[in-house]
């Protein structure tokens, strides 16, 4: 699996840019870019490997991981669902609870001491 | 991830020699349900066992090097000793059942490779209710807010499984 310079192209035409500004609105430097573009494989080897073996293209054993942006967006629209159920709930309460359910619940319990250390509820 | 020093090696290691020594008890209070989602704050950790003195209890505290520090007619039992200072022994929970019967509303949740009791969330909200003090009232609304939301997410998930 190898990146496509052509499809980087054109959704960079769809969007009005050129791969220059591409490469420095998302901060990634020409070299790392182009090293990158050159590579036959561009995952890593052992799993073109299992793929060969599974007699499978590599994407068929990759998932997509969300973006914090796009983690917070999914999260914000789960609030609005709820919130929209429950109108008598706090919104932020409702949020704040997703947030703390993508951890976990030894990192939650940490987060409420470390807070509790100088808020005055019990 | 840095450890937070509020929670760290020795409070793990002293709930693990809990379960170890086969102690009955579970957590309760607000750190049980900051542990579940809710949004809140708490500066203990309240454990509610089966029954005091436990000679479980005895063995886990010298493990990790700490004492039970019985009642007196103007305090409740307490535990002494680095990192198990945070712990708080609790004897009665208002507006619940025995501990016999509040077992079945608990969870067991993860603590590294321990698993822990835990009251579920509408118990502790039962609980603060029934107990009625300011400071109850004051997080009720978070509590019962973060219920809704958790069991929302549940239900989109059963939803997915389906």
């Amino acid at each position: 699996m190898k990146v496509s310079l052509h499809k980087v192209e054109l959704e960079c035409r769809r969007r009005d840019l050129n791969v220059g500004d591409l490469l420095r609105e998302a901060g990634v430097s020409r070299n790392a870019f182009y090293s990158l573009v050159r590579k036959d494989y561009v995952v890593p080897l052992s799993l073109v490997r299992i793929a060969e073996r599974l007699d499978i293209a590599v994407s068929d054993i990759l998932e997509e991981t969300e973006t914090p942006v796009a983690r917070m967006k999914a999260l914000a629209a789960e609030s609005e669902r709820i919130s929209k159920r429950h109108p008598g709930a706090d919104p932020d309460n409702i949020r704040h609870t997703l947030i703390l359910l993508s951890e976990r619940p030894i990192e939650r319990l940490r987060r409420a001491l470390r807070r509790g250390g100088v808020v005055e509820i019990r | 991830m840095a450890v937070s020093s509020k929670f760290g090696d020795r409070e793990l290691a002293f709930l693990r020699e809990l379960v170890r020594q086969k102690v009955e008890f579970m957590i309760v209070g607000l750190s049980a349900a900051a542990l579940q989602g809710a949004p809140v704050v708490t500066q203990d950790i309240d454990l509610w066992f089966r029954e005091l003195p436990d000679p479980g209890l005895e063995r886990a505290l010298r493990k990790v090097r700490g004492a039970y520090v019985p009642p007196t007619a103007s305090a409740p039992p307490m535990l002494a000793g680095k990192g198990i200072e945070l712990f708080d022994i609790v004897l009665r929970m208002d507006g619940l059942g025995e501990f016999e019967e509040e077992e079945k509303h608990a969870i067991k949740m993860p603590f590294g490779r321990t698993k822990v009791l835990v009251l579920g969330l509408e118990r502790i909200i039962a609980s603060k209710k029934a107990a009625g003090r300011e400071k109850d009232r004051i997080v009720l609304r978070v509590l019962t807010d973060a219920l809704k939301a958790i069991r929302e997410r549940e239900r989109s998930k059963r939803r997915q499984k389906a």
